[in-house]
């Protein structure tokens, strides 16, 4: 039955050497089951991916617009009409379309712009930079903001910065985007002139310049999306908190930094995790009012423009882009959500 | 290399009364001396309780729920729920009074020299780090030990409290495991910081009345081999008899009667201790009796 | 409406029903009452806010008030057009897909992943671009697009309760599907969908005014409120306190929204229950 083992010299040897062993093994399991699960979430954004694009395409086909007679003018006569819709590839059932559209595209063939003729790929790659920089730039200090404001409001519950952070975030929440780019410019360019209100530079024109014309958009975008998870945080931390495990932590004497690090983030950042994870369609797509106001030469509003325009390939080009990049960060979301949780596996 | 004192394996060869002589101390470990506790609504709920618990014994603190014993134990350790506080009276540990002292110094006594068990030991443990992990965590924070060796003295110790396949055990979570191995990982992590005394609250009230009983074991095999000072509060008479030398009877935030365990459940004088003893008896678990004829 | 009206008992509440009072008689009658003809240019340009011009004027000297007034009923009633598409679509296979079986639950899912994919601005300019740049398609889109948040959380409550033990006795006693539903579920789940619609409404202004602000649904010159914003961008320089009342409309509507949404929250449910009553002072028994 119970054995208190007084430590012998032996004993201790081989229980040593096979804790190290399965510690090892440990190791490289939980990489083999990180990658799995990444693996399956992939797997699951397929039917995803397929639905989702096949909306996209489908918008194309449901518009009136018709580049054939766009063309050719006011003079076309039907027989011209039809051969041009051949040329355009109109002329097949939508399905095939929707098939051969999404084949090209697997090869990295979007099409061209029914207007310009550019192809659709190096307009994106163009303004692909441009956008990601934004939406990653938000995302960071969305975190950084959201992270420590929601961490100490969690930490000093009950205390005048928790009250004013859930003051702070329920206002954020009905600023809409533009208002809140709009006040910025008036604050940073208006008030104290010290950023620009707009336009864009790439990184290779200097560092600091490129950033300058990054500040303002990106913290526009991001207010939302830090209001938002300083909020989850809160109210999952300030509950965390609360359980005996950490009153336990307490008891052996570990750190306030480490338990709250450790051991309370672990199990309290769970919805704050997956509130982000559905932000990032938020800040990928939403950065079209951004980029309006702000004057960026985004995918937002190659978009818009093209969207207003009629130039389906070019939208169709463009959202896929979007899903497709809106779909690995969810991935990467869940499985991060599990490797914090794994007992939150059980659940799912 | 290890945080725990190597010197038991010499101590346990003694017997008990000729290190009941080595450390012959007059200073009780842990005085309580008439603690009264309150309530947010300035009522009192614990009345002037006074005990002394001498180093090297095992207490058992009895009594049903809201005698006041848990709020006791909570008072020792600093934990009393928000709204309770400590009305009157002192507690003294190894002499020094730890009411008065400031959060960080008692934060650190706990950690150190006071440890404990309580009631549900999955709750206790992160649901989300490895029960192996939670326990090297002490010894890489309190005894500086690298990752390997850590987890080492982890295994080992998780060995000596009767788990086993310990390197197994260490890589599993809490929900992985019953409540008994959880209560023997908890009781690893206590004093894997080598504390003096150890604190059981109702440590085994959610557990199997076998797995019970190998608990209560290892509790006892702990207190001889590393020359730990129990206290153990329990509503369970059975859990009393079978752990501790002396015993004390809480009713209403009063102790009632005191004594050698032995004596006061064979013949306790005071009618509540009586009618305690009774009811279990009326149950059909006679081991009281039993358990004190072989002490 | 009863969850409704037991949140008005509480202060936030209230504060938050009398708002939007105001804004939904503003969206009735609004048009009626503005001072001047939103429509009207007139010399004063860019005035600042005035005696006559409450809200100052626009860069073609119309009243900004007038326009405001005037475009309250479209970015209203868009609003709601768009949450009551997006309930629709996204409520009823929500229930569904508890009950129709396996297939019909995994397509339903499979679906709403699909659509929660979607870009959200950029897909709903594309459709409402694409399909012919007026409102009523902007705001289809956007329905559509909110179902899935309705899908999820419908879901979710039905399946909290689906398995209640109440439900299955009454299944066991020969209630119809349907009958099941009506009863017992839909009771269960109608605090959290009011809830969800109130947010819902919140959100669906926020986005009527950024696709307005971006020229999407709009036929100038008329008014709308994200369209007005969008004009005084250009001229922020000169009339930096032109955002700020139209922004101030939107934004104590969509807080008012959200206000009373938690307020329903706090007071529904059995949670919500016990603490209204014991606000009142009633003793209430606790199981």
């Amino acid at each position: 039955m119970t054995t208190l083992n007084v430590r012998g010299g032996v004993g201790r040897t081989a229980d040593s050497a096979r804790g190290e062993g399965i510690a090892r093994f440990s190791a490289l399991s939980a990489v083999i089951s990180t990658a799995v699960a990444l693996g399956r979430a992939l797997l699951i954004a397929v039917p995803v991916l397929l639905v989702s694009t096949f909306i996209t395409f489908m918008l194309g086909g449901l518009t009136k617009q018709d580049p054939a007679s766009l063309v050719l003018g006011d003079s076309a006569t039907p027989h011209d009409i039809a051969r041009m819709q051949a040329v355009f590839g109109l002329d097949k059932p939508l399905i095939l379309r929707y098939f051969l559209w999404l084949w090209n595209a697997l090869h990295g063939d979007l099409g061209s712009s029914w207007f310009t003729k550019i192809p659709v790929t190096d307009s994106i790659a163009q303004r692909l930079p441009v956008s990601l920089s934004v939406a990653v730039f938000a995302l960071l200090i969305a975190v950084l903001l959201g992270g420590t404001f929601g961490i100490l409001a969690a930490v000093r519950q009950g205390g005048w910065l928790d009250r004013v952070v859930t003051v702070v975030t329920s206002f954020l929440a009905t600023v809409p985007g533009f208002v809140a780019a709009i006040a910025l410019i008036i604050v940073f360019t208006l008030v104290i002139p010290v950023l620009p209100s707009g336009g864009w530079v790439p990184p290779s024109a200097g560092l600091l310049r490129w950033a300058s014309f990054l500040v303002l958009p990106s913290l526009a975008l991001s207010l939302d999306t830090a209001a938002d998870l300083a909020r989850q945080l809160r109210t999952g931390l300030a509950g965390t908190l609360h359980e005996n495990y950490i009153v336990g932590a307490q008891m052996r004497g570990l750190s306030h930094t480490r338990i709250v690090f450790v051991h309370a983030l672990r199990n309290g950042a769970g919805p704050a995790v997956a509130v982000l994870g559905m932000h990032v369609p938020r800040l990928i797509g939403g950065a079209v009012i951004v980029e309006t106001v702000f004057a960026l030469p985004g995918i937002g509003s190659l978009t818009k423009t093209a969207a207003l325009e009629g130039d389906v390939p070019v939208v169709q080009g463009a959202l896929l882009v979007t899903i497709v990049l809106v779909l690995i960060s969810s991935a990467i979301v869940n499985v991060l959500l599990v490797r914090l949780r794994p007992a939150a596996r059980r659940e799912i | 290399m290890s945080v725990l004192l190597d010197h038991t394996a010499e101590r346990a060869s003694l017997s008990t009364s000729e290190r009941q002589e080595k450390d012959a101390d007059p200073t009780p470990l842990l005085r309580v001396k008439e603690l009264r506790v309150s309530v947010a609504t300035r009522a009192e709920v614990v009345h002037g309780i006074s005990f002394d618990v001498p180093k090297g014994t095992a207490v058992g603190l009895v009594g049903e729920s809201g005698s006041g014993k848990t709020l006791t134990c909570r008072s020792i350790l600093g934990l009393l729920p928000a709204g309770a506080e400590i009305s009157g009276g002192d507690i003294e540990f190894a002499g020094d009074s730890i009411t008065t002292l400031a959060r960080r110094d008692a934060a650190r006594l706990r950690g150190t020299r006071i440890a404990a068990v309580f009631q549900d030991p999955a709750s206790y443990l992160n649901p989300s780090i490895t029960v192996g992990a939670q326990l090297a965590e002490v010894f890489r924070v309190r005894g500086r030990l690298k990752r390997r060796a850590a987890r080492a003295e982890a295994v080992e110790l998780l060995h000596a409290m009767g788990l086993h396949r310990p390197a197994h055990v260490y890589n599993q979570y809490p929900f992985e495991l019953s409540g008994g191995m959880l209560q023997r990982v908890l009781i690893a992590i206590a004093i894997a910081g080598d504390p003096e005394l150890l604190i059981a609250d109702e440590a085994t009230t959610a557990l199997d009345v076998t797995v019970q009983a190998e608990v209560l074991e290892l509790l006892s095999q702990l207190r001889r081999d590393r020359d730990l000072t129990l206290v153990v509060v329990s509503h369970d008479l059975a859990v009393i008899a079978q752990v501790s030398d002396d015993v004390h009877v809480f009713r209403d935030g009063h102790i009632v009667e005191s004594g050698p365990t032995r004596q006061v459940l064979r013949t306790p004088r005071h009618p509540y201790t009586r009618s305690l003893v009774d009811s279990h008896e009326r149950f059909g678990i006679d081991h009281v009796r039993r358990l004190g004829d072989g002490r | 409406m009863k969850q409704v009206a037991s949140a008005l008992r509480t202060r936030a509440g209230l504060i938050a029903a009398v708002v939007l009072a105001l804004v939904l008689v503003l969206a009735v009658i609004g048009p009626y009452i503005s001072p001047f003809d939103p429509l009207k240019n007139s010399g004063a340009i860019l005035q600042a806010p005035s005696a006559t011009h409450w809200f100052g004027t626009d860069y073609l000297g119309r009243d900004v008030l007038s326009r405001v007034l005037a475009g309250a009923p479209l970015s209203v009633y868009t609003a709601f057009e768009a949450v009551g598409i997006g309930l629709v679509i996204g409520v009823i296979p929500g229930i569904t897909s508890v009950y129709l079986g396996r297939t019909y639950e995994w397509i339903t899912l499979r679906v709403m992943d699909g659509l929660i994919a979607l870009p959200f601005l950029i897909f709903a300019i594309a459709v409402a671009a694409l399909l012919g740049n007026a409102v009523q398609q902007a705001m289809i889109a956007v329905g559509i697009l909110i179902a899935p948040a309705f899908y999820r959380i419908t879901r979710a409550a039905v399946l909290s309760h689906a398995n209640a033990q109440y439900v299955t006795a009454s299944q066991l006693f020969g209630a119809s599907l349907f009958r099941v539903i009506r009863t017992h579920v839909w009771s269960k789940i109608l605090p959290t969908l009011v809830v969800a619609t109130a947010n819902a409404t919140a959100a669906g202004l926020l986005i009527v005014s950024s696709l307005t602000f971006l020229g999407i649904g709009v036929v100038p010159p008329d008014p709308t409120w994200g369209g007005i914003l969008a004009s005084d961008l250009s001229y922020l320089s000169q009339a930096p306190y032109g955002p700020i009342f139209p922004s101030l409309l939107i934004m104590a509507t969509v807080g008012s929204l959200n206000l009373l949404a938690d307020a329903i929250k706090d007071t529904s449910g059995d949670h919500g229950r016990v603490r209204l009553l014991k606000r009142r002072g009633r003793r209430v028994g606790t199981a």
